[in-house]
């Protein structure tokens, strides 16, 4: 049987693509979707200069790794969109000074922290030093001025919740996961438990047992 | 649409069109008055302008940008605060459990918080209204607090989530019932705004229904009003109150579109919500004789735990808070005041997996492997009472938006009685989840829903508004939303806001009817 928690039962791929072509999508929501589909990260930077972007490409591809994937999906981008437009979700702690001053500040702390500890950049670095980086920073625990500037943990927090927010937002992510939820113009029936309709796929064991 | 000249006065300006707004501009309109209801967002039309998107809807929210302080720094934003006509109903679950009569009374019960000024039976034939009016679907009858009128409708079916806590709270002895929901079981008939369809079970009330099932201010409330002659001015921000020299608001200033407007009124009600109502009251001088003006913060405990189960759940499918037990409104033995209700909770992929990076800080191949379940997923979480204290309270900041006006701080810490509660509550909930059978069980710490800062009271050294919503320092303006609740209640917050709100409309038509008399 497919089991959820086993990485390798997958749900079948192009699930949402698919689906957006038909009348199960109503049309507001095809036009937000595939807008994101047509998406592709030669975008020109709008707000961060190279060097951070390269940084936060770096970063982010280890936070939300995407191995496999022709056309990764353009979180850096997403978030340099975001800044450009210098819209936010509403709040922000306190602690923390506002967001482009925030980023500016935690991308070149990542590069400070990854000098200390192994004299490059932090996108020279090879996946584990990267990952040894993010984590020492996620728990507070980076070498380097920039955290006394602002909060090591807090910023790590912005930025994941960012990056996971813009990556599960898109509908090559949602294909991943088995998420439909976007099909829903004639409404859902079947909503009790382990009850599915014929549009929500199935993982797929590939044992095929 | 009925227009008037910003140079008349109107009867009553309306800042704001959500819960607390749209009641009384309604209400004010059936009885012939002349009301201009000023929108900071704009009029969606949900079928051609709502997306089941998450990142498209963000829209919705009240986004300009509020400073978090304390040891439990608040989320705004898509967890509070509304932006549209509707407010943040167009984004609210539509869980609409009433308040029991207790939770108005919590300081004569516990010596804690503060009793309201008015009696638990003066709201009930507004909740009615209310319910009639959205077209609450819930079980008649319902298993907790006085006997009420029947619901509407009956209630809405069950969805996997819900089906699991009923689950686990049989196998424990708790009482659950399918939970009052404001999202049509039925097509529903109301006069003045006319047919709307039943719920097509899309699970997407947080992110804005698409088709009018759920009861949210936009498709109830709003046309109710626009129907009896009221005027609706969106895109339209409130910078100003105008005083005159016998201490009466004469005219609110506004800014649409970046031009400075100005409307002449007899009378102002103040609905803008929590933050906004004491930040426009604070930044204008007014109405604070008592120093309270954004304090008495409140937030209720929302702790949340999620878990994933073997069957397919499919959390993006029926309405997101499909049961509810209230056997936890008073708990025997508790070390704390007050009390909680429990919620199964479904949810949508980006904000789960928000709070999964907020709340446990997962990354990389463990953030896969735990999102490849998500449709396996299914959340319970409370909401309870919260104190208020002094170290809670918001304040303007020096720092200024994009209008120049200063931005609003808000300082949040959880007293001893919120950790007592919670811890009581995580307890509770993780032996039910236990017992429905869940896996990778993990808690998000959470509080939701402003409350307080304008507070309701009899004494105007230590209340804002009299029982009636009116201001005790400006006797033409009234504040009706969530502002003006002096205990938090263990209930959600809508319903009570809108029977609040007919009460103070009801409150100023006797009173101008005195007058004229």
């Amino acid at each position: 049987m497919p089991d959820p928690r086993d990485p390798a039962d997958e749900y079948p791929a192009g699930t949402v693509r698919a689906l957006l072509d038909t009348d199960l999508v109503t049309r507001p929501t095809r036009d937000a979707l595939r807008a994101r589909l047509d998406e592709r990260d030669s975008r020109r930077p709008r707000f961060f200069d190279i060097r951070a972007l390269t940084t936060l490409r770096a970063a982010c591809a280890r936070l939300v790794p995407q191995p496999g994937r022709k056309d990764p999906i353009d979180v850096a981008g997403c978030i340099d969109e975001r800044l450009a437009a210098a819209t936010g979700n509403g709040w922000r702690y306190d602690s923390m000074p506002p967001d482009a001053e925030a980023y500016e500040t935690g991308l070149a702390g990542l590069d400070e922290t990854a000098r200390e500890r192994y004299g490059g950049a932090f996108h020279e670095l090879g996946a584990l030093r990267q990952d040894e980086v993010l984590l020492a920073v996620q728990r507070g625990k980076a070498e380097g001025e920039a955290w006394e500037r602002i909060p090591a943990a807090r910023f790590f927090e912005e930025l994941l919740a960012e990056c996971v927010e813009f990556y599960y937002g898109h509908p090559l992510a949602q294909e991943e996961i088995g998420y439909v939820g976007m099909a829903d113009a004639p409404g859902w029936r079947a909503i009790g438990l382990g009850r599915l309709e014929p549009r929500e796929p199935r993982l797929a064991d590939p044992a095929g047992g | 649409m009925r227009r008037y000249s910003q140079n008349e006065p109107v009867d009553a300006i309306v800042i704001g069109t959500g819960a607390g707004g749209a009641p009384v501009m309604a209400r004010l309109a059936a009885a012939g008055l002349s009301v201009v209801a000023l929108e900071a967002g704009r009029h969606w039309a949900p079928g051609r302008d709502f997306a089941t998107d998450e990142l498209a809807q963000a829209k919705l929210f009240w986004t300009d940008e509020r400073l978090s302080a304390g040891a439990d720094p608040l989320a705004f934003g898509n967890n509070n605060s509304g932006l549209g006509v509707g407010g943040s109903t167009l984004h609210y679950t539509a869980y609409v459990p009433r308040a029991q009569p207790d939770d108005l009374r919590l300081y004569t019960e516990f010596g804690l918080g503060a009793d309201w000024p008015i009696e638990h039976r003066e709201l009930e034939p507004y909740y009615d209204e209310v319910e009639r009016l959205l077209g609450v679907s819930g079980p008649t009858p319902y298993p907790w607090g006085p006997p009420r009128a029947p619901y509407p409708l009956p209630p809405l079916p069950l969805n996997g989530a819900a089906q699991l806590m009923r689950r686990g709270c049989d196998a424990l002895g708790i009482r659950t019932s399918p939970a009052a929901n404001a999202a049509l079981s039925a097509p529903y008939f109301q006069e003045g705004i006319g047919w709307r369809p039943a719920c097509t079970n899309r699970g997407f009330c947080q992110a804005g229904c698409s088709i009018g099932a759920k009861g949210s201010a936009d498709v109830t409330f709003v046309p109710l009003a626009l129907s009896a002659g009221a005027e609706l001015r969106t895109e339209s921000f409130v910078t100003r109150l105008e005083i005159d020299r016998r201490n009466r608001v004469v005219g609110v200033v506004y800014l649409d579109d970046g031009r400075e407007h100005r409307q002449a009124c007899r009378a102002v009600f103040l609905c803008a919500g929590a933050i906004e109502t004491p930040r426009l009251l604070l930044l204008n001088g007014l109405a604070n004789g008592s120093g309270q003006v954004g304090r008495n913060f409140m937030a209720h405990t929302g702790v949340q735990l999620w878990g994933q189960f073997e069957e397919d759940v499919r959390p993006y499918k029926g309405i997101p808070g499909g049961l509810i037990s209230e056997d936890t409104h008073r708990p025997l033995g508790a070390d704390f005041a007050g009390g909680y209700l429990l919620q199964s909770i479904g949810v949508m992929p980006v904000t789960y997996v928000s709070q999964l990076a907020r709340g446990r800080g997962l990354w990389g191949e463990a953030l896969h492997e735990h999102m490849h379940g998500y449709n396996h997923t299914a959340g319970i979480n409370i909401l309870g009472d919260c104190l208020p204290y002094p170290h809670n309270y918001l304040e303007l900041s020096d720092e200024l938006d994009a209008r120049g006006l200063a931005k609003p701080r808000v300082h949040f810490t959880n007293g001893i009685n919120e950790r007592r509660l919670t811890a009581h509550a995580e307890s509770l909930m993780r032996a039910i989840w236990a017992r429905a059978g869940a896996g990778d069980l993990w808690v998000f710490p959470r509080n939701a829903h402003v409350i307080g800062t304008c507070r309701m009271g009899m004494d105007p050294a230590t209340a804002v508004v009299d029982s009636e919503g009116r201001a005790f320092d400006l006797p033409n303006l009234y504040i009706s939303d969530n502002s003006t609740f002096p205990s938090a209640l263990s209930a959600n917050p809508a319903l009570t806001i809108m029977a609040l709100a007919l009460r103070t409309a009801d409150g100023f038509l006797k009173r101008r009817q005195r007058m004229e008399a």
